[in-house]
């Protein structure tokens, strides 16, 4: 019986686009929620640093969150994935589906190959490693094509300057 | 006498940096050109060309605007130490994918001109690391974390914006060996790889080192636009910074990257202080993941 909800909760969860559905997250800031995914859409809640939110889905830059009293839409950016206190269940799920469990501590255990500061500084130069780099090298031409087999269209858009409309949100 | 010694090599240096000033001016001449034919003319363009300008009528090495040729001398001399600490993934098949989706965002910036090399390195450490000239290495424990193909793209994106604007580049000009290492570089460049080796320190010893904290958010910030340029959902770097955070901080796995960099969700915060609302518009960016590379191990 509990094999069988657990695979019930492993198949929902790896459905596109209810793959975040029930994760919980926590507010970076405070910020507003809206009935809709829009900036000027009609306020109906907010919420303050820290608070526990529920995530029910995403769309584009927006995530559709539940607090204990509200529900509606958030930027993304407000919000952190992953509960920041006790266990995580949708989490661990995951990481079981894709075979990432316990990764973290595999590492310290096994011997796999780590990056520390000492292990780079050893480092010695590997001059074949490098020949074989730079022979996966693409040009701008191939880039190119390979972005259309994709469907990308490149956008025009300005760099972001470092803060602007704080007070705007 | 040991000053007399030192003044007597000091002037030496000084004719051998009079004897190579010819060659240094080709080089010069090759960093205007290949300023001009960058795509836009966005700020650091500008910069870079005036810097190029102020160095001609004072001809001396200045790493303040090396040659592309020399740039790439070093980066490729810090990533052969980096590789040697952590090989490829053997999957000629992941290289080339990660270096299409590298070079077309690439492609976005103002260095269209470098021969971008992106690899994947045997290492369950989640990091990137960018040196100059175009090299960009992500650890096959970060490309795990990530989800879709506009997630590759921003983290590379990152990467390439640290390349774009030489934060690595910079970080040599500040250590001292610099001052030892740069006029013979200008005279040995292509003989002698123990000078660059002087002259970036021991080993990857540079890809250890912090940046300053304002080089990760600017990195950050020209990341989700190179993104967004290239036609991905521009959320891609966003996203990894979400999975990131959501990694026990304690994790061995994170130690460099937390070391070296500001808490993700710090990063996220000033994304979202810079971002506002003007990414609303951008409605059509794909996550490709269909297409996303999948490790086989």
């Amino acid at each position: 019986m509990k094999i069988y909800k657990f695979l019930l909760l492993l198949v929902a969860l790896l459905l596109p686009g209810v793959s975040i559905a029930s994760e919980m997250g926590s507010a970076l800031k405070a910020d507003i929620i809206r009935a809709e995914p829009y900036s000027d859409a009609k306020k109906t809640g907010d919420f303050a640093r820290g608070d526990k939110l529920e995530i029910i889905s995403k769309k584009g830059a927006w995530l559709k969150v539940k607090t204990t009293k509200d529900s509606g839409w958030v930027r993304l950016l407000s919000v952190k994935r992953g509960a920041s206190k006790g266990g995580n269940a949708t989490s661990d799920i995951l990481k079981l589906a894709s075979g990432r469990a316990g990764t973290g501590q595999v590492v310290a255990t096994t011997g796999v190959r780590g990056l520390n500061e000492e292990e780079l500084k050893a480092a010695k130069y590997n001059a074949t490693e490098v020949k074989k780099l730079e022979s996966y090298t693409q040009t701008s031409m191939q880039g190119q094509q390979f972005a259309q087999s994709g469907g990308l269209k490149a956008v025009i858009f300005s760099y972001l300057p470092e803060s602007q409309n704080k007070g705007e949100k | 006498m040991r000053a007399l010694y030192s003044i007597l090599i000091f002037m030496l240096a000084i004719v051998m940096l009079q004897a190579c000033a010819n060659d240094f001016g080709d080089a010069l001449q090759e960093v205007v050109k290949s300023n001009t034919t960058w795509e836009t003319g966005t700020k650091s363009n500008e910069v870079s060309t005036s810097n190029a300008a102020k160095s001609e009528s004072k001809p001396a090495f200045n790493l303040q605007s090396p040659s592309k040729q020399e740039e790439i001398q070093i980066g490729r001399e810090i990533t052969g130490n980096l590789l040697g600490a952590a090989p490829l993934v053997n999957d000629a098949e992941l290289q080339n994918y990660v270096n299409k989706v590298g070079r077309w965002v690439a492609n976005q910036g103002e260095r269209a001109d470098l021969p971008w090399h992106f690899g994947i390195i045997e290492s369950e450490d989640i990091n990137a690391f960018a040196a100059p000239g175009g090299y960009v290495i992500i650890t096959k424990g970060l490309y795990r974390k990530l989800e879709n193909e506009a997630q590759l793209a921003g983290v590379l994106s990152h990467e390439i914006a640290h390349v774009i604007k030489s934060h690595h580049l910079k970080i040599l000009q500040k250590s001292q060996l610099l001052d030892y290492g740069a006029n013979l570089l200008g005279k040995q460049l292509g003989k002698d790889n123990q000078v660059i080796q002087k002259l970036i320190g021991r080993g990857a010893e540079v890809c250890a080192r912090s940046l300053d904290k304002s080089a990760e958010f600017e990195a950050d910030r020209m990341g989700v636009v190179l993104t967004t340029r290239a036609g991905y959902e521009p959320y891609g770097l966003p996203e990894v910074l979400q999975t990131i955070g959501q990694t026990s901080n304690d994790a061995s796995s994170l130690a460099l990257l937390f070391k070296t960099h500001p808490h993700p969700d710090d990063r996220l915060v000033k994304l979202d202080d810079a971002i506002g609302n003007r990414l609303d518009n951008i409605k059509d960016g794909k996550t490709l993941s269909e297409r996303f590379y999948h490790l086989k191990n």
